[in-house]
């Protein structure tokens, strides 16, 4: 399944500004970002229920930008489930199979039905009405109405996003659970990051109608190619120091404003005075100083318990980082010391929020081991 | 001549615990409503009993009788006019003119909520403009071209003119309906394999069910209570009944008795026709209230 360069403009809005993706047979694809990046409007062009102002929709290696929606055997699972309100859910479920082009003979429909039921959990639930269902049947039913049909592609319109914390959890692992879920080509479009890394062979991050980032959940973990995908990952989510590069001797520095961080950064491709950000994931870092690693000292801001580890802000001048411990004996405004495994440092252009390459690629031969604690 | 928008059911009562003032205050208010709006009602009715003789006298004298029925319906030889046939004559046209509105009204109403096409607003607000006119702006020019066209006197003259009446009502209700709707429930429809009209008929259809009731309630009773297209544009074929009850007033003595009897007898069909769909009519008056 591909999209090759597809616009989508309502009016003068432009809701996708060209986007080009190409999903394997089999994957299971992801599509993050916040609302109003197009996520649901890049689902309705691959479902047709959108056509796209410019650009080629293809699915297996066919073009589809005009074919109609009910012959492209794409199934989709909406956001708010678009169940059939008058309908009970086992006719709900047998829908797809009643319609010309996906019809099984009523015995055959009922085993099927009966299975995907079983295999969901809600075999007891299909002479029920929808309104009687609670939102995770009810989500369990679209689903079942999207696995119960043939389909090339499946689309699945943030399908957890209704339900509470705690069910989210459990339908997560049900999802990656689901054989059929996995092994047919699926776009799943979500705005929950641990969803994303969760259930994604590879995720693309998506904003305002652009793609910012495709790749595995590795790689946009850690090269992120600028901090919104550094930002969209993560909790409590990633420190982004502002500083500046400076020159000492023949060394290159990422410093903050108010001197108080010193960075050696090992590398001379970048110019003096240049605004940058670095980028720390608060379960990167360390208290204490270790050996070989970058260190930032600091006074303790706040210290908050999360079950047995602890969220521990620590102003460093006039910024402060946050970092998860399972230390105990950290108390409010003592004095600390902070370090960081040099090849997890992210830089980043201030301005641009660009990622600046090298620093903590994962590239073997890259220049991040020269890093040293000046403090 | 108008029915009564009571065939609402009030809610069960709340347990009381006593008497509160307030209940008292507001069933009285209910009670000196409900006599106010039935009195017309009450008086018809007892008009429509008494005898020619006792019509006009100053005192209160009242042998219930039903010759007033009897000459209304043609059962007995005074019966100059034949109500019978106008009666049918208004079942024929105002169920043909609701048919024919709900037809092209429903379908232009689904595509009136669904797809924004060039002057589809200019189009819905003229439907709408119908009904801003009063009819006799419009009677003497559809008088005249009726009388060209040989509609004059005629079922579908009248069920044509009529769609001034019910279909810009039928429209305006029924697109709001369809926009109430969640259009994820068609698009769904689509990619379960179904294609566009079939997601219309099989989805969105019967979900406006309630809406289709009401909107074809009130064109229908629109439709009955029409008296200016009717007066001006029949003859004596295909006169209704509206006319034809006033019609017993007209003469050297007006029988108010047989007008009463005829107007009784005139609020029969919309009355059956409310009962008969009021489980429908209770969701559907409150419009848009379609939420799964």
């Amino acid at each position: 399944m591909a999209l090759r360069g597809v616009r989508k403009e309502y009016g003068k809005t432009v809701a996708l500004a060209g986007l080009d993706l190409e999903v394997a047979d089999g994957e299971f694809f992801v599509l993050l970002g916040p609302s109003g990046a197009g996520k649901t409007t890049t689902l309705k062009c691959v479902a047709g229920l959108e056509t796209p102002t410019a650009g080629r929709v293809e699915i297996g290696g066919r073009d589809v930008t005009e074919v109609e929606p009910n012959a492209r055997r794409v199934a989709m699972a909406f956001e708010n489930y678009a169940l059939y309100p008058q309908e009970t859910v086992y006719d709900n479920i047998a829908f797809p199979l009643r319609s010309k082009r996906y019809a099984q003979p009523p015995d055959v429909a009922r085993a099927l039905i009966t299975q995907v039921a079983g295999t969901l959990g809600i075999g007891h639930l299909l002479e029920r009405m929808p309104r009687e269902l609670s939102g995770g049947q009810r989500q369990r039913v679209a689903l079942a109405r999207v696995m119960v049909r043939p389909a090339d592609v499946l689309l699945l319109d943030e399908p957890l996003s209704h339900l509470d914390a705690k069910l989210r959890a459990t339908m997560r692992a049900e999802l990656k659970s689901l054989g059929e879920l996995q092994h047919t080509t699926s776009l799943y479009v979500t705005h929950d990051y641990l969803e994303a890394l969760a259930l994604g062979d590879r995720i693309a991050i998506l904003r305002d109608g652009k793609l910012v980032q495709v790749g595995s959940r590795e790689e946009l973990w850690r090269t992120p190619v600028n901090t919104f995908v550094a930002t969209a990952f993560g909790q409590p989510r990633i420190n982004l120091l502002r500083g500046v590069i400076a020159r000492e001797n023949d060394d290159t520095l990422f410093a903050t404003e108010d001197g108080v961080v010193r960075l050696s950064l090992g590398r001379r491709d970048l110019a003096p005075g240049t605004a940058v950000e670095l980028g720390l994931r608060p379960r990167d870092l360390l208290l204490g100083e270790m050996p070989g690693m970058a260190t930032l000292r600091g006074q303790v801001y706040v210290v908050e318990p999360l079950g047995r580890q602890r969220e521990v802000t620590v102003q460093i001048g006039g910024q402060r980082v946050a970092l998860v411990t399972p230390q105990e004996d950290v108390v409010p405004d003592s004095l600390v010391t902070i370090s960081a495994p040099p090849d997890r440092l992210l830089l980043f252009n201030a301005e641009t929020g660009a990622r600046m390459s090298a620093v903590g690629d994962d590239v073997p031969g890259d220049a991040t081991a020269g890093i040293a604690a000046h403090g | 001549m108008g029915v009564q928008p009571d065939a609402l059911p009030t809610p069960a009562p709340a347990p009381r615990r006593g008497v509160r003032i307030g209940d008292i205050l507001l069933d009285g208010a209910t009670i000196i409503y409900f006599i106010f709006a039935l009195f017309p009602l009450v008086w018809m009715l007892l008009l429509s009993l008494k005898s020619q003789d006792q019509l006009f006298t100053t005192y209160f004298q009242f042998t219930p009788t039903l010759d007033a029925y009897r000459a209304v319906l043609g059962l007995d030889s005074s019966g100059s006019v034949p109500f019978v046939r106008f009666f049918i004559n208004s079942l024929i046209v105002s169920f043909g003119a609701v048919l024919i509105s709900l037809l092209v009204g429903v379908p232009a109403a689904y595509a009136f909520a669904r797809y924004q096409f060039k002057g589809g607003d200019s189009l819905l607000f003229t439907l709408l403009s119908f009904r801003f006119a009063p009819e006799l702006m419009v009677i003497i020019p559809i008088y005249v071209i009726y009388q060209r066209l040989g509609l004059f006197d005629s079922h579908l003259g009248l069920i044509w003119v009529y769609q001034l009446i019910t279909l810009p009502l039928i429209v305006w209700i029924l697109r709001s309906y369809f926009q109430d709707l969640t259009p994820e429930l068609e698009q769904s429809a689509l990619l379960d394999g179904y294609s566009r009209p079939q997601a219309f008929v099989k989805v969105a259809l019967p979900l406006v069910k309630p809406g289709m009731a009401a909107a074809a309630l009130l064109a229908f009773i629109f439709a009955w209570n029409s008296f200016i297209f009717p007066f001006v544009l029949t003859g004596s074929q295909a006169q209704t009944v509206t006319v034809g009850a006033l019609s017993f007033m007209g003469g050297a003595t007006p029988r108010y008795n047989l007008t009463a009897a005829a107007a009784l007898i005139a609020l029969i069909p919309p009355l059956l026709l409310a009962l008969s769909i009021q489980r429908y009519l209770v969701r559907g008056l409150t419009f848009g209230a379609v939420k799964g």
